[in-house]
């Protein structure tokens, strides 16, 4: 049986809005949204995971022209894991050095029956299991910057310095993290983001960067879609 | 102050200045030990001063000026695979010969023989590349040469905010080297010319059952012979012993 479930999200950006300065609270309110789009995927109908049952998160890095970042990594993991007293996560980087090098990009399981293959060198399997794994969640992706536009210009002169003009940049991410329950060595769900944003910078004398933290926010939003997969009883709460 | 002082001041500052557009970068970090199986044979392993002292510096004229010293970083690796790999390895300071053997089963000699990279202002990807290229030659006790192994090793890392160049050179540098340690630990049993060596010598051992040879255009045809070097170096007296380890299996 399969589940799908879209579920649209638009996060705002939060910035701080300075009540002594009423354009820069205006230019605030100005700033771009976060789109993200979140799409789930269920291959069984129910699963969980109780205290004591471990959860890696790691990134694909295979391919040629971009990685997935490693800091988006750490921030998913780190959503995951915290407020609740029922996943952990093992950081990426303790479980790929203990287990090197058989979860390098050049040799680390694509599919599920691959990591079958692996679990016969007995070391291999020692190791994950010392580690209490109950899910390993493989994310593939990245964010880039997809267009910008506009100039600034800065000066500098016996008078002073200033900057004048305006820039613009649009990011998108696009992310994917396939769910393997490793006690039953299956694919069990697949979560995707696509997320874009725009930034601004408007330069009057002062740049003053206008973020979409597009990235960030596709963190948050897939850590939170994750939790709710593996945890669905955190939800109902 | 004098002018003299103001002069030598200001050429200083426009040294400075100048050594700033330079990449100048030490490769910095630690590898693992693989989870890997040890080989019941003892080895030597040589570095050679171009190998432990190795530093790339860009040369082309429509680059970045790097300087990247990676010579420590690569014998940190070896240190931590080898060991692993076989039972026992022990430092030598030259390839042995028929009359003057060495106290080890087989002897490696690594060599790097190509370093390339990309940085994101070449390419437009927003990721900084580096690809390896090593020649490991194996020795057996008398100088006779095993196998010529050509090794490749690939790493890359994005980029982040406020990393510097040098920051995500050393961690395309630090993958690329992992993957070698990679290509290593997984590769050595599947060289033929090393997999025969083995089972001549290892009848028993159960790990090479375990692994299918490579039929790869990496490895160049063995050819038997002692260099000239090899003759004219005595047997290394008062080797260094890096490591012992148990085998696994």
């Amino acid at each position: 049986m399969t589940l799908l479930i879209r579920t649209p999200q638009t996060q705002p950006q939060h910035g701080t809005l300075s009540p002594l300065l009423i354009l820069s609270a205006l230019l605030v309110l100005l700033q771009g949204c976060t789109s993200i789009t979140i799409d789930e995927y269920h291959a069984r109908e129910h699963q969980s995971i109780t205290a004591g049952e471990h959860v890696v998160v790691l990134g694909r890095r295979h391919s040629n022209d971009y990685e997935t970042e490693p800091e988006l990594i750490e921030c998913i993991g780190d959503i995951l894991d915290d407020d609740n007293e029922v996943i952990t996560v093992i950081p990426e980087k303790q479980f790929v050095d203990a287990l090197y090098p058989w979860f390098e990009p050049r040799t680390a399981p694509m599919r599920v029956k691959d990591m079958g293959r692996l679990l016969t060198r007995e070391d291999v399997a020692e190791t994950i299991r010392s580690y209490h794994i109950r899910y390993i969640i493989w994310v593939d992706g990245n964010t880039e910057t997809t267009s910008s536009s506009g100039s600034i210009g800065c000066s500098i002169g016996a008078g002073g310095a200033g900057c004048f003009g305006f820039g613009t940049w649009d990011k998108e991410s696009d992310y994917e993290a396939a769910i393997w329950d490793y006690q039953h060595l299956e694919n069990i769900g697949q979560i995707s983001a696509d997320a874009s944003g725009t930034s601004y910078m408007p330069a009057v004398v002062v740049p003053i960067p206008l973020i979409a933290r597009v990235q960030r926010n596709t963190c948050e939003a897939m850590g939170l879609q994750l939790r709710s997969f593996l945890n669905p009883t955190e939800k109902a709460l | 102050m004098t002018m003299k002082s103001v002069t030598k001041v200001v050429l200083l500052g426009l040294l400075s200045l100048l050594w700033g557009c330079t990449n100048n970068m030490k490769v910095t970090g630690t590898f693992p030990k693989p989870l890997i199986a040890s080989l019941p044979q003892p080895v030597g392993i040589i570095y050679d001063n171009d190998f432990r002292n190795y530093v790339y510096t860009e040369t082309s004229d429509d680059r970045g000026k790097w300087i990247i010293d990676a010579g420590a970083a690569q014998v940190d690796l070896f240190n931590t695979v080898i060991p692993e790999l076989f039972d026992y390895v022990e430092e030598l300071t030259a390839i042995p010969s028929a009359d003057t053997p060495a106290n080890v089963k087989l002897v490696l000699y690594p060599k790097i023989i190509d370093f390339q990279y990309s940085v994101p202002r070449e390419t437009k990807f927003t990721i900084y590349e580096v690809w390896l290229k090593y020649n490991l030659s194996v020795y057996d006790a008398q100088g006779a040469m095993v196998a010529d192994w050509i090794l490749t090793a690939y790493g890359k890392t994005p980029t982040a905010f406020m990393q510097t160049d040098e920051d995500a050179m050393n961690a395309a540098i630090m993958v690329a080297l992992r993957d070698l340690g990679a290509n290593l630990s997984i590769g050595t049993r599947r060289v033929p010319e090393i997999r025969a060596w083995l089972e001549r010598n290892t009848p028993n051992d159960p790990s090479l059952k375990a692994v299918q040879p490579i039929q790869s255009t990496d490895v160049k045809a063995p050819t038997v012979m002692s260099p000239k070097s090899a003759q004219k170096t005595p047997a290394p007296n008062g080797s260094i012993p890096i490591h012992t380890a148990q085998h696994q299996e």
